[in-house]
C-alpha cells in the first residue's frame, strides 16, 4: 500500500486502515534559510515562500504542506504595517493595531479578505500550492480563534486587563469584530483550498485561563466560531498549551473532528478522553529535540506510537518546530516516525 | 442589597477573620480573576483595623508565599491566575506604600526586560509584580532590550539579579540574550550580579537555563518571585 498523505489522513480521520500514521511538520522558519532568502524578502512573496515548503516535503516527504508565513501575518490584515523580523526565529507584530478603546470602535472588518492586498501572497501562496499537491498533500492554514486573536491585535497584557476588568462594553465589541474576522478569514482560505484549518486559541486551554472562565465566557465563544463555520477541517490547538482537562466539554459541545495536543498533554490520557470521537495528534516536544541525539529523538517518537498508534485515529506532528533544531535531527525524527509509524498486516 | 451595603456586611464579616481566612478569602477571589472582590477584602480588612504595614506584610506577602507553595505542589493555577496573583498584589502595595508610618527598605534590586528581539510583555509583567508585592525594587526595562543595556542598568542601580524573559526560541538561546549577558558579565567581572531567566521556551525544556548559562529559571511568573528573592538572599550574604 503507498499512499498519498492525504489517503493517510482521510484514513486515519475515519479509522480505515493505512500504511503508517501520518506525520506532520511544521516548518515555517526554515523556509528562507531553504531558498537562502533574506527574511523580510522570503516573507514578501508568496510564490516564494510556496516553493519552500514544496521544496521541504519533497526533501524530508512529510504529510503535510503550510500556507501559513508567520501568525503576525492575521494582524497585517487589519492594518498592523510593523513587523519585526529576525535572521534566526519567526517574525512579529512590532506595532499593535489597537492602542486604546477609540481605536476599538474604529476597527473595521474588510467585507471579502481575500480581496485585501495583504492576503495576495497568501492567495498566490496557496494557488500554488494547490496546484502542485492539491489532492495529494493537505494544504494546512492557521486562524486565530476570537478570544486570542485580540492579543495579535493589542499585546496579550493588555487584552489580559480588558478581559479581566477592562469596560465590558469595549471587550464584547472587540470580541464581535473579531469573530467576524474569523468567519472571514475561514471563508477566504477555504476558497483559496485549504483541506485543514488549525484553529489556533490559548483560551482553550485550563493552562491560560480557570476551568469557570473557560465554561462560562471561552467556551461559548468557541461554539460559536465553530457553529458558524463548521467542523469540515478544523484542527482544535491551544497554541502548545495543554488541554486534556477541557477536551471531553469540546468534543461534546462543538465536534469538532481533529485534537492537536500540546507535548505536554499526557497522549495517552489524551488518547482515551477522545476515545474515537476524533483524531488524537500527538506532538513532540520539539523544544527538547533541539539538543536531543539521535537515539534519545527515536526513544521519544516510539514512545508516542506505542501509546497513539494502536487502535488507529493517530497523527503524529511537531510543534513550533524553532530554526534551531538541527537538519538532522529533524530527519531523525521523521525517519523514526515513518518507520515506527508503520502499520502491520493485522493493526 | 447595594454595593455599599454588601461592603459594610463584609467589614463585619471580616473584622472576625484570623489573617489566615483572610489570606483564603483574598487568594480565592484571586483565583477567581475577581478583580473587585480582593480589592474588597483588602479594603475591608483596612476598614476593619488593619493597618497598611499590617496589609502587606501578614496578608499580601504570605498570600504569595502561599500561592508559591500552591503551585509547586499543583500545575494546575493558570496564566490568568498568575497575573492576577501579581498585579493585584502590586497593586495593593502601590496603594499601602505611601501609608507606612515609616519608609520601609527595599528588600533587594532586580532589572527585568524581555530579551533582545522578543517583543512579548506579559510574562515579565507579572515577574514585576510579584517583586514589587514582595518589596523588592524593580526596574522594568521593556521589551526587545540589548545584553548590555541590562548590564548597565544593573550596574546604575546595584542590582543583585538581572531577570530576562523570553517567549521565542531564537530569543531564549540567542547570542543576544541570556548568553550574552553572561558574556558580558564574565568580561566585566561582574560574577555577584545572578542571571534569571524564564518564559515558553524554558517550559518546555526545564534544562535549557543551564545551556543558556542562567543561575536559575522559573517555570512561572509567580514562582519566579520566590527565586529571584532566593538569589538576592544569597548575594546579600
Amino acid at each position: 500500500m503507498n499512499m498519498t498523505g492525504l489517503e493517510r489522513l482521510a484514513a486515519a480521520l475515519t479509522g480505515q486502515p493505512a500504511d503508517r500514521v501520518p506525520v506532520f511538520c511544521n516548518l515555517f522558519d526554515q523556509g528562507f534559510k531553504e531558498l537562502r532568502k533574506k527574511p523580510q524578502e522570503y516573507y514578501a512573496n508568496g510564490e516564494l515562500v510556496a516553493e519552500a515548503q514544496l521544496q521541504m516535503r519533497q526533501r524530508f516527504g512529510y504529510d503535510n504542506v503550510w500556507s501559513l508565513f508567520y501568525v503576525g501575518k492575521e494582524a497585517e490584515l487589519l492594518g498592523c504595517k510593523d513587523i519585526l523580523y529576525a535572521s534566526d526565529g519567526p517574525p512579529n507584530v512590532a506595532d499593535f493595531v489597537l492602542k486604546s478603546e477609540a481605536d476599538i470602535h474604529a476597527l473595521q472588518i474588510p467585507d471579502r479578505l481575500e480581496e485585501l492586498p495583504a492576503f495576495g501572497e497568501t492567495r498566490k501562496c496557496l494557488e500554488i500550492l494547490k496546484r502542485e499537491v492539491g489532492g495529494t498533500q493537505p494544504v494546512c492554514a492557521y486562524i486565530t480563534a476570537t478570544m486570542a486573536l485580540p492579543a495579535l491585535l493589542m499585546g496579550m497584557e493588555r487584552w489580559m486587563e480588558l478581559l479581566f476588568w477592562g469596560p465590558k462594553a469595549a471587550r464584547d465589541e472587540l470580541l464581535e469584530k473579531c469573530h467576524q474576522f474569523f468567519v472571514r478569514e475561514v471563508q477566504a482560505y477555504r476558497a483559496g483550498g485549504a483541506d485543514l484549518l488549525v484553529y489556533s486559541n490559548p483560551f482553550g486551554s485550563v493552562d491560560t485561563v480557570p476551568m469557570r472562565f473557560f465554561r462560562n465566557t471561552a467556551l461559548p465563544w468557541i461554539e460559536r466560531d465553530i457553529q458558524a463555520v463548521g467542523t469540515a477541517g478544523v484542527v482544535y490547538y491551544c497554541g502548545m498549551a495543554r488541554f486534556n482537562p477541557v477536551l471531553d466539554l469540546v468534543i461534546e459541545r462543538t465536534g469538532i473532528g481533529v485534537y492537536y495536543l500540546s507535548p505536554l498533554d499526557d497522549l495517552r490520557q489524551g488518547k482515551a478522553l477522545i476515545n474515537g470521537r476524533g483524531l488524537t495528534c500527538g506532538v513532540i516536544n520539539d523544544i527538547a529535540l533541539i539538543d536531543w541525539s539521535p537515539a534519545e529523538t527515536r526513544a521519544e517518537v516510539s514512545r508516542m506510537m506505542a501509546v497513539g498508534k494502536p487502535g488507529g485515529k493517530f497523527l503524529f506532528g511537531t510543534g513550533v518546530m524553532p530554526l534551531s533544531i538541527p537538519e538532522a535531527n529533524i530527519q531523525a525524527m521523521l525517519d523514526a516516525a515513518y518507520e515506527l509509524g508503520m502499520y502491520s498486516a493485522d493493526e | 442589597m447595594n454595593m455599599s451595603g454588601c461592603f459594610i456586611q463584609l467589614c463585619r464579616v471580616i473584622i472576625l477573620m484570623n489573617n489566615q481566612e483572610l489570606i483564603d478569602l483574598y487568594n480565592q477571589a484571586v483565583y477567581d480573576t475577581d478583580r473587585d472582590a480582593a480589592l474588597e477584602v483588602i479594603h475591608g480588612a483596612l476598614k476593619a483595623g488593619k493597618t497598611p504595614e499590617e496589609i502587606v506584610f501578614e496578608i499580601i506577602i504570605p498570600a504569595l508565599d502561599q500561592t508559591v507553595k500552591m503551585i509547586e505542589n499543583d500545575d494546575s493555577m493558570c496564566l490568568a491566575q498568575h497575573f492576577m496573583t501579581s498585579q493585584i498584589a502590586s497593586e495593593v502595595v502601590d496603594e499601602m506604600l505611601p501609608l507606612f508610618k515609616t519608609e520601609t527598605e527595599h528588600r533587594g534590586t532586580v532589572v527585568i526586560g524581555s530579551a533582545f528581539g522578543d517583543l512579548h510583555s506579559l510574562g515579565k509583567r507579572i515577574v514585576a509584580g510579584c517583586l514589587r508585592a514582595n518589596m523588592i525594587e524593580v526596574f522594568d526595562l521593556g521589551v526587545n532590550v540589548p545584553a548590555e543595556r541590562f548590564i548597565d542598568e544593573a550596574i546604575l542601580h546595584h542590582a543583585e539579579v538581572i531577570a530576562v524573559s523570553s517567549m521565542m526560541m531564537h530569543t531564549a538561546r540567542g547570542d543576544r540574550g541570556a548568553l550574552g549577558i553572561r558574556k558580558i558579565l564574565e568580561e566585566r567581572s561582574l560574577s555577584q550580579i545572578r542571571l534569571v531567566v524564564g518564559g515558553a521556551p524554558f517550559r518546555f525544556n526545564p534544562e535549557l537555563y543551564k545551556i543558556v548559562q542562567a543561575d536559575a529559571w522559573a517555570p512561572d511568573g509567580v514562582s519566579a518571585s520566590r527565586v529571584i528573592w532566593e538569589l538576592i538572599k544569597e548575594v546579600r550574604g
